[in-house]
């Protein structure tokens, strides 16, 4: 058979079908991905626009913009929101759409499972923000403390939303989790031995090993929030025997895990990003793997963390408090080795390179105010004040979205097929850099004057007046620079120059094809001998492949574990729609429970016959 | 740059089932599921920390009798389940379908005793924070058990339609790893729920 007529075949076997209907069966990786990330990226504008309605009420005292209840309404669903909606589905999104890529392989192991994932985060999720609409809003703050969570203080609706959709959406979260483990364990390119792994792609394994032990938490939490309210159970009122800590102790189990959820793949994006505007390797490549799995396993350690002024054992304390100090050594160690990526480099500091020395800057600062919150002495000082948004919006801005924008940056070439701006990514870092700086910098000053977080207002006698302004003029410059950074995204779909194959020069393996990739990925399976594959390739005229897998079918080559040696052939499906009817009927019972507890029932059966649907073997059976 | 194969996949099987993908998914699967197995026995021991008494006052441990006997009806569906599977490796699709099908008769049998005997329980889930936890965990493995049987259950009709061979097999050897879990897993809360209770 001629190339160019066995690529035809691959391409229409690989290929989604086209139109609208055509959409709700789209199950290739790179489809689902994107759509995970435009989807992430429109609830940060949404939750953002929430942040600046925040930052006009706040800007002076007794302001009335917003009333008590809708600012506490707005504030519980910034805060889910950038959590929830945001923050583990953009990074989730990005590792969906690379991970294939950069080890080498066609889609994900699971194709119809990532698709249900998606329609679950975007019904969810539309759901969660439709409650704003309607006024019902949860209104507990996005960790929904009890008692106050309770029926007997939150009788509304919104409570209620929040425990079912959260309930709800970290399903997604969960299947993408065991997705990419499988797929990075299972799918990678033969020779691709663990150590020769792209640091991206550890840190998305690690980051899917922490969502499977640590989001049944805060499933199991708010479950059984949802049993106190809708079945009358007592788990969390105290006087009928019930626990309000063990929500605490709950959520928090998942919660402090979650900030290194969103923290480790954006360390992968900066030991991807660093070796290729320095065109060498990164410095200390185990030295980082190590540090990735020891943040991993530490920040199981910290959940007590949050709750030193709760009253705990002093043992306890001394232990949380040494736990939270001890994860500044893998996070240093990172930082060490970066700094000795980039040290007498020739560093091209393009717009990705920009953000990257920014998140030095920004994350910095976060990790200093981190170490002091760890000591409880000053965390008793500080506690529920403004310093703490102060440190956690350093942190979280600075530690990832900081190194999320530069990934924006780095891989929209090859997603779309076109560069994006440099002078408006100059513009918008130096907006984003001054805005978070203005922005959360007086808070910190504002939080050791003693301002309480979650307040709608305060008195003009407090004197917070003005750095509260400064803040809300910072908020505005920030918002600025992300909305430069979407009109660039935007305007460079049509007019950005063309990428080419691999405009950065980078060593790792999505770069080794087109831009944007084929439907296929990869023309053919590679082989892989080094950590930087494409960097091996260059100058040769020939490189190595796979050969014998069916262009006629959806077939994706099963490596060993460790070594990544060939073992079995798997044929994924092709695509179908039963992934989005199955999340719409599962929708329906979550959302259900809110009007009556038959529709767990209704729910389980239905979402069965669906199962059923989607895994019923076709006519004719496989024969060989 | 030319691409030159060197390793070929065209002698590879395609029906892999101990090493296919979805095994590990399976394996992905049931460890989410033991996080949450894990959060609830923690919950149980912390609730019960906290507690001037535990069961409170007044309030006798679960009876043992039909949990013990369910105890042993889940680890026989467990082991007809591994007999379906030595079954379809000896090309019998009858004992698959048989072993299979006893499998999803005898967890049936679990969840009636279960549903009759609910009051064994010997508290009501409203009656506070230890009520609460054992009817939570109960039902927890109850929903369990329902969906192995549903699943199991269509297993068994597709082994009936003679779908299932020794080289495609894939869908038994999963569903007998889930039914394992859900089987093996009564074993904790019973003795949480059973004989903490008694013992502590």
């Amino acid at each position: 058979m001629p190339p160019d007529a066995s690529r035809d075949i691959l391409y229409e076997t690989w290929q989604s079908p086209p139109g609208f209907l055509g959409w709700f069966t789209h199950v290739n990786q790179r489809m689902i991905g994107k759509r995970f990330i435009i989807t992430a990226f429109a609830f940060f504008l949404m939750a953002g626009v929430l942040g600046i309605l925040m930052r006009v009420q706040l800007s002076f005292p007794q302001n009335d913009f917003l009333g008590p209840d809708l600012y506490n309404q707005i504030f519980t669903v910034h805060g889910t929101a950038m959590m929830f909606l945001f923050a583990i589905p953009v990074m989730e999104g990005f590792a969906i759409y690379l991970v294939p890529l950069m080890i080498g392989t066609r889609d994900m192991a699971f194709p119809r499972l990532n698709a249900f994932g998606y329609y679950v985060y975007l019904i969810g999720g539309v759901t969660f923000f439709a409650s704003l609409l309607f006024g019902v809003a949860p209104d507990t703050g996005w960790f929904n403390y009890v008692p106050l969570a309770g029926k007997e203080y939150s009788p509304g609706l919104g409570v209620g939303i929040w425990t079912t959709m959260i309930t709800f959406i970290e399903v997604s979260a969960l299947t993408a989790a065991v997705e990419l483990i499988v797929t990075i364990l299972k799918l990678r390119a033969p020779g691709m031995a663990l150590n020769r792994m792209p640091l991206f792609v550890w840190a998305a394994l690690i980051m899917a090993f922490m969502i499977v032990f640590a989001m049944p938490s805060v499933i199991v939490s708010s479950s059984l929030l949802i049993l106190d309210r809708v079945l009358d159970t007592h788990f969390f009122v105290a006087s009928a025997g019930g626990e309000p800590l063990l929500w605490q102790h709950l959520f928090w189990f998942f919660g402090h895990p979650e900030v290194y959820i969103i923290f480790l793949p954006a360390l992968g994006m900066i030991s991807t990003i660093i070796p290729t505007f320095t065109q060498r390797p990164v410095f200390g490549y185990t030295a980082l793997v190590l540090s990735l799995v020891a943040t991993g396993f530490i920040s199981f350690g910290l959940w007590v963390h949050h709750m030193f002024t709760t009253g705990l054992p002093h043992l306890g304390m001394s232990f949380f408090m040494a736990a939270s100090t001890l994860i500044a050594i893998p996070s240093g160690v990172q930082i060490f080795c970066w700094i000795a990526s980039l040290w007498g480099a020739k560093v091209s500091l393009k717009t990705p390179m920009l953000f990257i020395v920014g998140f030095f800057a920004v994350f910095v600062m976060g990790g200093l105010t981190g170490v002091m919150v760890a000591s409880i002495p000053f965390d008793l000082q500080v506690h529920d004040t403004y310093f703490v948004v102060a440190h956690f919006h350093y942190v979280i801005i600075g530690g990832s979205v900081f190194p999320l924008i530069a990934g924006l940056y780095y891989w929209y070439p090859k997603v779309m097929g076109r560069m994006m701006s440099e002078r408006l990514g100059w513009v918008s870092f130096w907006l984003i850099f001054l805005g978070v700086n203005i922005t959360f910098f007086p808070m910190h000053e504002l939080g050791l004057d003693g301002m309480p977080r979650r307040v709608y207002t305060y008195l003009s006698e407090m004197g917070w007046g003005p750095m509260n302004m400064v803040a809300t003029a910072g908020a505005a410059l920030l918002s600025a620079g992300f909305f430069v950074t979407l009109a660039n995204a935007l305007w460079s779909m049509k007019h950005g120059a063309p990428a080419g194959d691999n405009p950065w020069g980078a060593a790792t393996l999505e770069w080794a094809t087109t831009s944007p990739p084929q439907p296929y990925n990869h023309r053919n399976i590679p082989v892989v001998h080094s950590r930087t594959p494409v960097w091996d390739w260059r100058g040769r005229d020939e490189r190595p492949v796979v050969g014998g897998l069916r262009e006629d079918r959806r077939e994706l080559l099963v490596t060993s574990v460790l070594d990544a040696e060939p073992m079995v052939v798997q044929v994924a499906p092709k695509p179908t729609p039963w992934p989005f009817v199955s999340a719409v009927v599962a929708s329906l019972g979550f959302i259900g429970i809110l009007i009556h507890p038959i529709f767990f029932v209704i729910g389980f059966f239905l979402v069965f016959f669906t199962y059923v649907g989607w895994f019923w073997p076709r006519r004719p059976w496989r024969e060989d | 740059m030319r691409d030159v194969p060197v390793i070929d996949a065209s002698g590879l099987t395609r029906f892999a089932h101990r090493r296919h993908p979805l095994w590990w998914g399976i394996i992905g699967l049931v460890t989410i599921e033991m996080s949450v197995t894990a959060n609830l026995i923690a919950s149980y021991f912390y609730l019960a920390a906290r507690a001037p008494a535990w069961p409170p006052q007044g309030v006798a441990p679960p009876d043992l009798l039909w949990a013990s006997i369910n105890v042993v009806l889940l680890l026989c569906s467990a082991f007809t389940m591994w007999w379906a599977g030595w079954g379809i490796n000896r090309h019998s699709q009858s004992i698959l379908t048989l072993g299979t099908g006893l499998s999803v008769l005898l967890a049936s049998v679990v969840l009636v005793l279960r549903w009759i005997n609910f009051t064994d329980l010997n508290v009501q889930w409203n009656d506070g924070a230890y009520g609460a936890i054992v009817w939570a965990i109960t039902g927890f493995h109850f929903i369990h058990v329902a969906s192995a049987i549903v699943g199991t259950a269509v297993v068994t009709l597709l082994s009936w339609r003679g779908y299932f061979t020794k080289q495609r097999q894939l869908g038994v050897v999963v569903d007998t790893l889930y039914w394992y879990f859900v089987a093996g897993i009564w074993i904790p809360f019973y003795l949480v729920l059973y004989w903490t209770p008694r013992l502590v």
